[in-house]
């Protein structure tokens, strides 16, 4: 009888053993999250299958709070890409206008040469700005999305 | 009662027991993800690839240069067919950008100088087309190289790497058509 018992509680623990790390696999598997571009489109894809969770519209980034709210330090930084990616889409979209106004002011003969620089000077600013917000954005979310996938199988 | 005793015995030490080794098990992982999970950051055009959330940059690739992604992810063979269609397209679109660039330069110069040749507006639409279709590589690529580290990650949570992942043979194509179709995409 005693045999009985002690031979239950090893089978017991070897396929709680089991059951712990399949869970761990399949949670990974099914739920963690990378970033790719379809055409030009950020997208936010979850597990093997590949589901789209979250993309990027014109002007409007994914909504990533709310994907990696389960992990504290995933939201921290999905906070810093949800704060710097509109900001930095408008400016670099603001300063790409520029430079084009700034070409076709180029091209106006009696136009004062100020304000062609001034163009210049200002699309070039709103560009570089812009384009370090979107830096800045972008490893915000690299690293909220490795810190999700980190906590999934806690 | 002796027989109860030990059954007794055993039956407490399995409660001790397997919620202790479940707890070393999860920081164990926990580690073992800190110190080898790989993911990208995007730096104007090109990508740095990092370990752990501020760890060291293990390479940057990108426009004709780069870190031998497939050496980087060689302990996971999905994570290596990809990091092989991150190669092959980032050098394709580097390619492309470049020539694109190139011609559209070249068509731009040649009309602010008044030419009034035909070929200029074939030369800039077609520069600009270039670069346009390039740019479209680069996303493949890089969407190539996230699903390559995501791989490996993964394969990083199952143990199944041992650190640091050191380059191993190539498979033949055979046994690598066996692995895409066992994680089919």
């Amino acid at each position: 009888m005693r045999r009985l018992f002690i031979a239950l509680c090893a089978t017991q623990l070897f396929l709680l053993g089991a059951t712990t790390m399949s869970a761990q696999d399949s949670s990974y598997d099914e739920n963690a999250l990378r970033v790719e571009s379809r055409l030009g489109d950020l997208q936010i894809v979850r597990g093997i299958s590949g589901t789209v969770v979250a993309r990027a519209g014109l002007f409007r980034g994914p909504r990533v709070t709310n994907l990696v709210s389960s992990s504290e330090p995933a939201l921290a930084e999905a906070k810093v890409f949800e704060r710097d990616y509109n900001p930095g889409q408008y400016m670099a979209a603001a300063g790409i206008a520029l430079l084009g106004a700034a070409i076709g002011a180029a091209r106006i003969p009696d136009l004062n040469n100020g304000i062609t620089s001034g163009l210049i000077g200002s699309s070039v600013l709103l560009i570089g700005v812009g384009g370090f917000k979107l830096e800045s954005a972008y490893r915000a979310l690299s690293k909220a999305i490795w810190w999700y996938n980190r906590d999934l199988k806690r | 009662m002796k027989s109860r005793l030990i059954s007794a015995l055993i039956a407490g030490a399995l409660c001790v027991t397997i919620p202790a080794s479940k707890a070393a098990a999860q920081r164990s992982d926990s580690s073992r993800y800190d110190g080898q999970a790989l993911r990208y950051e995007s730096s104007w055009g090109s990508a740095r690839i990092i370990r752990g959330a501020d760890g060291p940059i293990v390479g940057t690739a990108g426009w004709f240069r780069g870190i031998d992604v497939e050496k980087v992810v060689a302990g996971s063979p999905a994570a290596r067919a990809e990091a092989r269609a991150y190669k092959s397209n980032s050098f394709r679109a580097s390619v492309v950008e470049t020539l694109g660039a190139t011609t559209t330069v070249v068509g731009v110069v040649l009309a602010a100088n008044g030419s009034n040749n035909a070929a200029t507006p074939i030369l800039i639409i077609g520069g600009v087309g270039a670069m346009v279709w390039g740019a479209q590589q680069f996303h493949t690529a890089f969407s190539a190289l996230s699903r390559s580290l995501w791989w490996y990650n993964r394969d990083v949570v199952r143990a199944s790497l041992s650190p640091p992942p050191a380059p191993v043979a190539v498979p033949t194509s055979q046994a690598e058509q066996g692995k895409r179709n066992e994680h089919p995409e």
